[in-house]
């Protein structure tokens, strides 16, 4: 195909893309809307002709992407290949567990194919490599569904857990390898792993699992204990986006469970200082916050990733320059951290708000799930996950495009990353664990409910 | 029931973390839109953007031609042959050419080199000249049908002639200096000069500083021409400012510093239009710590100091008047009179002459007139915008009395033209160190006709030797532009 046509295609597509997603995201807010404003828990929303609508944004774009100088039927399998694990995926989880939050699934699976897309747009076998996480991290979700939903006594595991969150870090520290000024990479074999991740979700369980029983201060010695042992831990590593993260998942569960504004207000305080004596003390964090006032300042070092991201976004306008005709390798790390650069680039900027706004979506669901859980431990749980999802999303977009200063954290389900998309699945298993447990315990009445909550709080 | 009150005060704070969150967001987007709204197109802009670079031997879009108000071409692309000296075969090249004496709008229009990068027009215009702004029918069209995507033309404010002719006069001079020449009703720019300058076609010889646009990119103390701010803080502040007297013994005190007037001649007793007539320095240094930094810094504001400029054609740095709660009576009667840390462009000044003759109003700075599409339609025409209303209708007719008095009796006599009425304000201002006399500034701004202005200038001379003014030095450069300008028609 000669190159002035595959351009007038690219250049009239890009319009049908930002349709479908910003469909996608339409559909999905008004259905959230819903949720939050009626009284009543929702249950089997329709979900109406959305997995339709991915199917043929997933197509249409690998479609477009195999027409180079000739075309190539790779990228139309590869498409092929997503738009069926996508389905059985979604199909799957929601005829085996009544209940659970098809939207959520479905969104999820919006900001992953995107990423797909983008990906294959950047560097084809990092695509392919993408898509084989995708179908690990949907085993992930099944099983933490299963964990969560039918494995009542995780409680009984903390201890265990918080040695295996503390001890991940510690081997981090030991023989850590440094990629991109932070030393928070371990390699197991021929993977790469971030450690850094994986406690996030230990730190959810833990969390949720201390917390949920009222008890005295002076008792809960040992996971404020924890939680300075692991932040102190990243901190080391270099890795201030997990350290913000913890500490935030910290703090919202923390205040969520106690109501105790004292200790809420002393930590963060306590973490202010924190990062203002790192400022004074840190070359690399001082670099951080100059790039972030001023990136122009310094285009050619410190300035220039935040930058060349701007530049980038800028370039692409509202409906983007079209797929495969912007320079996207331009930007720095355009396949992991700056992703939502390269994305607004070649799709939009309304493309980028689109997902900005499907991350709150995502939030503003497992919040919900949370609000409509039984137990204590269910809603701390699925709050977990949403606030630490939330954050993460926050912390690199708000980065990206200069809100905040920059931390390199992934992007969840977008950025390639094999760490990172297992624990977001992982993540997405455990609000889904809770929807579905909601959905039962509506369905086998209250009493049943209340007797076993009776036995776990006898004691205090 | 301990469990059924534990989950209703979950719910509570979790509703409250919730509220946090989406406040959270909302802030990201709308951040996230504001940014790209306001800056997105100097961020488009930037010379590290490699996305709009015109490849020399396979350009996707060719860009357009850059003319003057009159039509007359500054700068275009041009397809070249030449013998490959590596194979042999001849190859096509594509390249930017500027008009043969394009020394004197080379700040102006600037350069799109494929070595060096881009700067002026040719850089912050670039989504014109490029095509970006093309409808999407426009650009299938033209891949499809015509053999070379080609972006459009952008015709300038400025004329050819007189650029010229301001680049001449300041060449002659042999010092460094700039010149704004501005219509006050339109904000149109009729001429913008920044000297030493260079050749765009030539842009490896380039020496020195002489790269800086000093019209846009400069920053200088203003001197005596921020006594015109001064005066408008405490027209609008103190109410018998009229009657207020001082008398000038040719230095003052503040501080436990002096301020002295000029060669430290007294000028006994004066009220503020004397004062203004004859730029008395301790006058205003009083008058500054009466109004105090407050309400000098409101008015300041008010005629676009510390603002970001976020214009729409052209990039010019923020002035500064760093007045704050910490700033002491000296440091307060040190800007009054335009010194201390003080800092303008001349383009500004050249506004803030416009905002008085156009009746207080400042009009935002234009450069581009048309931008003129393949088929020579008209897809962008010049809207002159208000930028700023600066002062009252009233304060700005007293104020444009009393520089047209300086014109005719005071500091800027000799801007006194047999032509044109000119009204003025002149400055010599002291840069870097007080003591050297070699680093004066020369300055001069004004508007006319004096009656109803349609020319608003700004003249800065740098370096100017011992015993040299504002008035002697740049006040006769003004007069000539002013006078060819008039001839021209404008």
């Amino acid at each position: 195909m000669p190159a002035n046509q595959y351009e007038i295609l690219a250049l009239t597509l890009r319009y049908w893309f930002v349709l479908l997603i910003v469909y996608i995201f339409v559909r999905s807010f008004l259905a959230t809307w819903r949720r939050l404003i009626s009284r009543n828990y929702l249950y089997n929303e329709s979900t109406g002709n959305i997995p339709f609508i991915l199917v043929l944004f997933a197509l249409s774009s690998m479609i477009l992407l195999a027409l180079g100088d000739n075309i190539n039927l790779l990228i139309i399998v590869l498409g092929v290949l997503i738009s069926a694990a996508f389905l059985f995926q979604y199909l799957f989880i929601s005829y085996f567990f009544a209940g659970v939050d098809k939207y959520l699934l479905l969104m999820v699976d919006t900001l992953c194919i995107v990423g797909f897309v983008m990906l294959q747009r950047l560097n084809p076998d990092l695509a392919f490599r993408q898509v084989e996480w995708f179908l690990m991290g949907s085993i992930i979700m099944l099983f933490f569904i299963i964990y969560t939903k039918y494995f009542k006594h995780w409680a009984r595991l903390n201890y265990l857990l918080m040695a295996i969150g503390c001890g991940l870090l510690l081997l981090t520290l030991i023989i850590g390898k440094e990629v991109g000024g932070a030393r928070n990479w371990i390699t197991i074999g021929k993977y790469n792993v971030q450690p850094s991740e994986f406690v996030k979700i230990i730190l959810v369980f833990v969390l949720s699992a201390e917390l949920k029983q009222p008890k005295s201060r002076i008792k809960r010695l040992p996971v404020f204990i924890f939680m300075a042992l692991v932040i102190l831990m990243v901190v080391l590593q270099k890795d201030l986006g997990a350290a913000f993260l913890y500490f935030c998942l910290f703090v919202s569960l923390y205040y969520i469970a106690t109501s105790d504004l004292l200790i809420t207000c002393c930590t963060t305080l306590l973490a202010s200082l924190g990062a203002v004596i790192s400022y004074f003390l840190f070359g690399h964090v001082r670099v951080r916050i100059a790039a972030w006032r001023n990136p122009w300042a310094d285009i050619e070092n410190k300035g220039y990733q935040i930058a060349q991201s701007l530049i980038a976004i800028a370039s692409g306008g509202w409906v983007g320059l079209g797929l495969g005709l912007g320079s996207p390798h331009v930007i720095p790390a355009s396949r992991t951290d700056f992703i939502f650069a390269a994305i607004c680039e070649e799709m939009g900027i309304l493309v980028g708000i689109a997902l900005i706004g499907l991350y709150m979506l995502i939030m503003l669901r497992g919040i919900s799930t949370a609000l409509a859980a039984r137990e204590p431990g269910d809603s701390l749980l699925a709050m977990g996950a949403a606030v630490s999802l939330a954050i993460q999303s926050f912390t690199i977009i708000g980065g990206v495009v200069k809100f905040i200063p920059l931390t390199g954290v992934t992007m969840p389900f977008v950025s390639y990353g094999g760490s990172s998309m297992l624990v977001s699945f992982g993540l997405i298993g455990i609000i889904e664990a809770i929807a579905s447990k909601n959905y039962d315990a509506i369905q086998g009445g209250i009493e049943q409910q209340s007797d076993d909550m009776g036995d776990d709080y006898g004691e205090d | 029931m301990i469990w059924v009150m534990i989950m209703e005060k979950i719910k509570r704070n979790t509703i409250g973390v919730l509220i946090l969150l989406v406040g959270l967001y909302v802030a990201l987007i709308v951040y996230f839109c504001y940014a790209v709204l306001f800056y997105g197109n100097r961020w488009f802009s930037d010379s590290y953007n490699t996305r709009v670079k015109m490849d020399a031997r396979q350009p996707q879009i060719i860009p357009g031609d850059i003319l003057d108000r009159n039509g007359e071409k500054l700068a275009w692309t041009e397809k070249k042959t030449v013998r490959n000296p590596d194979t042999g075969k001849k190859e096509d090249y594509y390249t930017r050419v500027y008009y043969s004496k394009a020394s004197s709008v080379a700040h102006v229009v600037g350069f799109h080199n494929s070595e060096y990068g881009r700067m002026g027009v040719e850089a912050f215009h670039i989504y014109y000249l490029m095509g970006y702004n093309n409808s999407l029918i426009e650009r299938i069209y033209q891949k499809a049908f015509l053999p070379q995507e080609r972006g459009n033309d952008v015709v300038l404010t400025v004329d050819r002639r007189l650029q010229e002719y301001v680049s001449g006069l300041i060449r002659e001079k042999k010092k460094k200096g700039s010149v704004v020449l501005l219509n006050p009703k339109t904000g149109e720019i009729l001429a913008m000069v920044s000297y030493p300058t260079f050749d765009p076609n030539n842009i490896s010889k380039v020496e020195g500083d002489s790269l800086v646009n000093r019209t846009t990119q400069g920053l200088f103390p203003p001197g005596s021409i921020f006594k015109i701010i001064t005066t408008a803080a405490a027209f609008d502040n103190i109410e018998d400012v009229q009657q207020i007297k001082f008398n000038c013994q040719g230095d003052v005190t503040i501080g436990g510093q002096t301020v002295r007037c000029y060669r430290g001649n007294a000028h006994g007793e004066v009220d503020i239009r004397q004062a203004f007539n004859v730029s008395c320095n301790t006058f205003f240094a009083r008058l500054g710590v009466e109004i105090g930094w407050k309400k000098l810094l409101a008015t300041g504001k008010r005629f676009g100091f510390n603002d970001d400029f976020l214009f729409d054609d052209i990039k010019v740095t923020p002035s500064s008047l760093p007045l704050n709660y910490r700033v002491d009576d000296l440091e307060l009667a040190w800007s009054a009179i335009g010194q201390g840390k003080v800092l303008v462009t001349p383009l500004h000044m050249a506004m803030l002459a416009a905002s008085i003759g156009n009746d207080g109003i400042m009009m935002e700075p234009k450069l581009v007139y048309q931008v003129i599409g393949r088929n020579k339609n008209v897809q962008k025409q010049l809207q002159p915008e208000v930028y700023k209303k600066a002062i009252s209708h009233e304060n700005a007719s007293i104020l444009k009395k009393m520089m047209e008095t300086v014109v005719l009796e005071g500091t800027g006599r000799n801007a006194q033209s047999k032509k044109v009425r000119i009204a003025g304000k002149t400055g010599t201002a002291e840069r870097g160190s007080v003591n050297s006399d070699n680093s004066n500034l020369a300055w001069f701004i004004g508007f006319a006709p004096a009656a109803d202005p349609t020319l608003a200038i700004a003249v800065l001379i740098e370096d100017v030797g011992q015993g040299k003014t504002g008035g002697s030095e740049a006040a006769p450069l003004a007069r000539k532009v002013i006078e060819k300008a008039v001839e021209l028609g404008y």
